[in-house]
């Protein structure tokens, strides 16, 4: 198993690449493919990532990399590997990095569709929680009562950030019952590295939804990114945990730090009332229920025979 | 008791079978060979893709099936297919092929040759399942070559013939097939199952020259560009749709020499040597119009037709150069351009404009899969002969068969 | 933002005026461009600006790639955030030159090292042109209205600090630049559809792993210094560095600077606190 230390020191996401100082979505990009290597294809759609990595005619990624569209990741990244496979390939691990405007909302129906048939792929959701890319508007990830451009602040009902919770992509992953569903913290440097190990080794649809703090949308100082992946899980906020075979395991008992020390360090949540906080607190205190049930209720799948005629 | 003439023996390599368009158009994919099929259903598509799983089924053709959620997947998924370096094919019609009209920019300018049958149908709203080309007309400038075809046979020849053409290194675009629905889709008719055999010593398997993923050669494939890059992309990809009429024309002569079959390349002429005035048809009309002209002839009339084959590229030269000597020309088609008549009419008259003053006359008809009968056929070149010789002035719009509006 | 707000203070001063990004791949801290015209006249021509009569350069390591007086008119002027007096500018040529030292105004005033605000002080003064009052008025409407007031207040101070700071003279000139920087192929050598290998061109490498051809160590305002005493090897800001600017050594690592941003992560991170961040201050070699 990979750990920090034994991680190569060899990158195969580079330097140069045009990513905002401290991006946690170009971190989850690097160590991702440390730990996937030099046999592997990417696909990216548009997102930071592509307007940082893949502005011709330079390119950050050492192995192959394809773009086509915003929403076609999990199709794409699909149709690959179905062509290698016919190229005797299949050994070489195709992975889509998806934000998570690609992934909740416009990419939700080929991501869906792609998982149903179990698509071959590994699909890392890098999650910065708005559509970063076109500056900073809400997306179905971003948090309850967060600042974007979408959701200005103003005297009115509609002014007070995103008047929504976060959509739970993982759940809805975990409901097609694919081979792997997972999600990561940047703060957790051996749980990420474990899910990435484990999710580069399994095959068939595997998804890994990891936190990816952005300190220009989320307002906050651009060396607080890795404090922020940490206290997201410690507060209760951003749960670590793994959904394999049909086994719902619930990674990290966080220490429940109150989620106004992760909220202050965000210029998005400035405004928020007290209300709102209360607000935030509830839904942490309910997901935690909720998830701890979900964990007990979900036992392995049923294992079905599958008769295989020749 | 009623004559009938002696059947003629036509050309046939493989097996002679009574089969739809569809089923036709499925077995030019199979014998192609793609790697990678993926494809959503859409009436009258639907055949073509079934009859892919059933050959699939039975152990006869072998590709990666992909049974995508949508157009939008289908269209992408072959396009990332193409990209990892093997032979894809698609089928759609209609809303699909709208759904797909933000993926269909990719291929071209990326040199992704793809072939795609679409069977022509009518776009919503209203919503109808019946043949237009309304389509097809609208993708014009998304890069993909356009052809229109007549009958089964032709839908499946033109598959193979499509990617001979589509993966010329000098060309390297996409080319969508169009065919008329039900008219072609569902009408069942004789036709030559090219044999595998046969199909394999035209087509060679595909090789990518230029874009392909391999991590044993790593390569950008697809890229965000500044303004410095994209202008000379859009030019290069001009150039290899210009090239591409040239290729058009000398792959359905090789394919005549070995089939037996050519279909004139980018345009048909019919009885044009010695006519007055013609009309150009495309898709499935064409069938009804020779029928027309043979009439027509025979009381007198100096009539010819041409079969627009090739939209894109268009024959802008081979159109000049067989019109040269006519008094008028009449251009049908089965969709409009809201306010400015047919497609192709628009196309022709940009075309002759250098080479001709005669009238060119836009007319509309069969939208919607309204039939179009030889009596309306006829109409047209009523029309035609009417103008003919009355200078620019005489074009116009003709809305053949409308209730409440006079042609 | 800082090209808008010009315009609206032109405009608010009474000409005619407007301002554009080159839109490209605009990330925090990264080179971009943007251009502001104004006049007495109505303005037609929308295109870059390809001769400009004032050159404001926000970042001062941008002079040692980019030759900024590159299109300057003739008796035009260029306006430079450093800490460097006007006469100890060396640029391509001799030309009239307005230096402040912007980036510790804006620190100072709006706790960032974002110094545009504090750049249109300096135009204001440098120029003539337009008044202070225009500038608020620019920073009010660009700033305040899509931030806060508060954020606009703060803004509006370090412009006005940069404006009595501003000081006059002439740059020297004897810098040489390379005469291109980019590679910019004919539609025939381009590679087909931008299907791109890893490429050797005159102008650096392209196509697959060529992002370290864009040395991103520019983008630095603060830079993480390594104290190799107290390194205990722990590697967690070698495996946090999302520019890949620090390497595995025997026993400590190494902290390298022609990609670091200057994030300040690894200092973050770094438990024993071995990596601190410090004040970048431009060394010039005179050229
Ligand atoms: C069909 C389509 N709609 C909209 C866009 C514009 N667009 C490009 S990137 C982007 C936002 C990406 O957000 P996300 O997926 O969260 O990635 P991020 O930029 O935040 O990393 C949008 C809306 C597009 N490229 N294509
Ligand atoms: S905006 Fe956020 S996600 Fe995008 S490059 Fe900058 S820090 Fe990264
Ligand atoms: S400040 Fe540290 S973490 Fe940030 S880019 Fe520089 S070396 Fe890397
Ligand atoms: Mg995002």
């Amino acid at each position: 198993m990979t750990t920090v230390k034994d991680l190569p020191r060899e990158d195969y996401f580079l330097s140069g690449h045009t990513a905002c100082p401290g991006c946690g979505g170009a971190m989850v990009v690097r160590e991702v493919m440390k730990v996937l290597g030099p046999n592997t294809v990417v696909y990216m759609p548009a997102s930071c990532l592509l307007i940082f990595s893949d502005m011709y005619p330079y390119n950050a990624f050492k192995v192959p990399s394809l773009q086509i569209l915003f929403e076609t990741s999990a199709i794409a990244a699909a149709g690959v590997k179905r062509a290698l496979k016919r190229l005797g390939k299949d050994d070489t691990t195709v992975v889509a990095f998806a934000g998570d405007g690609g992934t909740a909302d416009i990419g939700m129906q080929a991501l869906s569709g792609a998982a149903e048939r179990n698509e071959d792929i590994l699909y890392v959701c890098y999650d910065n929680e708005a559509y970063m890319n076109t500056g900073i508007q809400r997306s179905g990830t971003t948090p309850f009562g967060a600042w974007t451009t979408t959701t200005p602040l103003g005297s009115t009902s509609e002014g007070q950030g995103k008047n929504e919770f976060k959509k739970d992509v993982p759940r809805i992953l975990m409901a097609h019952d694919v081979p792997y569903v997972a999600t990561a913290s940047l703060g957790f440097p051996a749980d990420f590295l474990k899910k990435v190990d484990k999710a580069k080794a399994k095959k068939g649809f595997r998804y890994l939804h990891v936190l990816a703090p952005c300190p220009v949308g989320w307002r906050a100082e651009s060396d607080s990114t890795v404090d922020l992946a940490k206290l997201a899980v410690e507060t209760g906020i951003f749960t670590l945990l793994e959904y394999e075979d049909g086994v719902l395991t619930l990674n990290r008992e966080p220490r429940f730090t109150p989620v106004r020390e992760y909220l202050k360090l965000q210029g998005r949540f400035k405004h928020l009332s007290e209300g709102q906080i209360a607000s935030i607190e509830r839904w942490v205190k309910d997901k935690w229920e909720r998830d701890r049930a979900l964990a007990k209720a979900l036992g392995p799948k049923p294992k079905v025979p599958v008769a295989i005629v020749r | 008791m009623i004559e009938m003439k002696p059947a003629v023996k036509l050309p046939t390599t493989g097996e002679r079978r009574m089969v739809t368009g569809d089923y036709a158009a499925a077995w030019g994919a199979m014998v192609s060979r793609p790697q990678v099929v993926a494809a959503y259903p859409i009436t009258p598509q639907t055949m073509i893709i079934e009859h892919l799983a059933e050959f699939l089924a039975a152990g006869k053709f072998d590709a990666e099936m992909m049974r995508v959620e949508s157009e939008h997947s289908a269209m992408s998924a072959v396009i990332a297919a193409e990209a990892t370096g093997v032979r894809a094919y698609t089928a759609t019609s209609s809303q699909g092929l709208a759904l797909m009209h933000e993926p269909l920019f990719v291929s071209p300018p990326m040199h992704l040759p793809i072939v795609m049958s679409v069977v022509n149908r009518t776009v919503a709203s209203p919503l109808g399942i019946w043949v237009e080309h309304n389509d097809t007309m609208p993708q014009r400038d998304t890069g993909w070559m356009q052809i229109y075809v007549e009958d089964g046979q032709e839908a499946l020849d033109m598959v193979l013939q499509g990617y001979k053409v589509a993966e010329q290194p000098l060309v390297e675009l996409p080319m969508m097939i169009g065919m008329d629905a039900f008219l072609v889709s569902h009408t069942i008719e004789s036709v030559d199952l090219i044999s595998q055999e046969d199909a394999d010593a035209f087509l060679p398997p595909y090789k990518p020259v230029h874009a392909y993923l391999d991590p044993q050669r790593p390569m950008v494939v697809g890229a965000a560009a500044p303004p410095e890059y994209i202008q000379e992309v859009r030019w290069e990809t001009d150039l290899r749709m210009r090239r591409a009429a040239e290729f058009l024309e000398e792959t359905d002569r090789e394919f005549g020499r070995k089939f037996g079959r050519t279909y004139g390349g980018m345009i048909e002429t019919y009885r044009l040597e010695d006519a007055d005035v013609a009309l150009m048809t495309l898709g499935t009309v064409t069938s009804t119009a020779r029928e027309v002209v043979d009439r027509l002839r025979a009381q007198g009339e100096r009539v010819g037709l041409i079969k627009l084959r090739s939209f894109r590229p268009f024959p802008a030269e081979r159109l000049q150069d067989a019109t040269a000597h006519l008094k008028a020309f009449g251009v049908y088609d089965r969709a409009v351009s809201y306010g400015v008549g047919g497609p192709s009419y628009i196309e022709a008259r940009n075309a002759l404009y250098d080479t001709t003053t005669m009238p060119i006359l836009s007319f509309l008809a069969g939208l919607g899969g309204r039939d179009v009968t030889p009596q309306d056929v006829e109409l047209m070149f009523k029309k035609t002969l009417a103008a003919a010789g009355r200078g620019r002035r005489a074009s116009g719009v003709h809305w053949i068969g409308t209730r409440g509006v006079s042609p | 933002m800082a090209a808008q707000a010009l315009a609206v203070a032109a405009s608010h001063d009474g000409y005619s005026a407007i301002a554009f990004p080159f839109f490209g791949a605009e990330r925090r801290g990264a080179p971009v461009l943007a251009f502001t015209r104004f006049g007495e006249e109505r303005l037609r021509v929308r295109t870059q600006v390809y001769e400009p009569h004032f050159v404001v350069v926000l970042d001062e390591s941008l002079v040692e790639t980019v030759d900024v007086l590159a299109g300057l008119r003739p008796g035009g002027m260029v306006i430079v955030n450093t800490t460097r007096a006007p006469d100890r500018l060396v640029l391509s040529k001799k030309a009239k030159s307005a230096t402040v030292d912007a980036t510790t105004i804006a620190l100072k005033h709006t706790k960032q090292a974002a110094v545009n605000t504090a750049m249109l002080g300096a135009f204001a003064k440098a120029t003539g042109l337009i008044t202070l009052e225009g500038v608020e008025a620019g920073i009010m409407e660009v700033f305040g209205r899509r931030l806060s007031k508060e954020i606009a207040d703060r803004n509006v101070a370090a412009a006005r600090a940069a404006y009595e700071a501003t000081r006059l003279g002439e740059g020297d000139s004897g810098r040489v630049y390379a005469k291109a920087t980019k590679w910019l192929p004919t539609a025939q050598e381009l590679p087909p559809g931008l299907a791109t290998p890893p490429m050797e061109t005159p102008f650096g490498r392209v196509g697959v792993g060529s992002s370290p051809s864009n040395l991103t160590g520019g983008w630095r305002v603060n830079k993480p210094v390594l104290d190799g005493a107290e390194c205990t090897n722990c590697l967690l800001c070698w495996f946090y560095c999302p520019d890949g600017s620090i390497t595995r050594g025997e026993k400590i690592v190494e902290i390298h600077y022609e990609y670091c941003k200057g994030c300040g992560i690894c200092a973050a991170v770094c438990a024993p606190k071995a990596i601190h961040m410090e004040r970048e201050i431009e060394e010039e070699v005179k050229a």
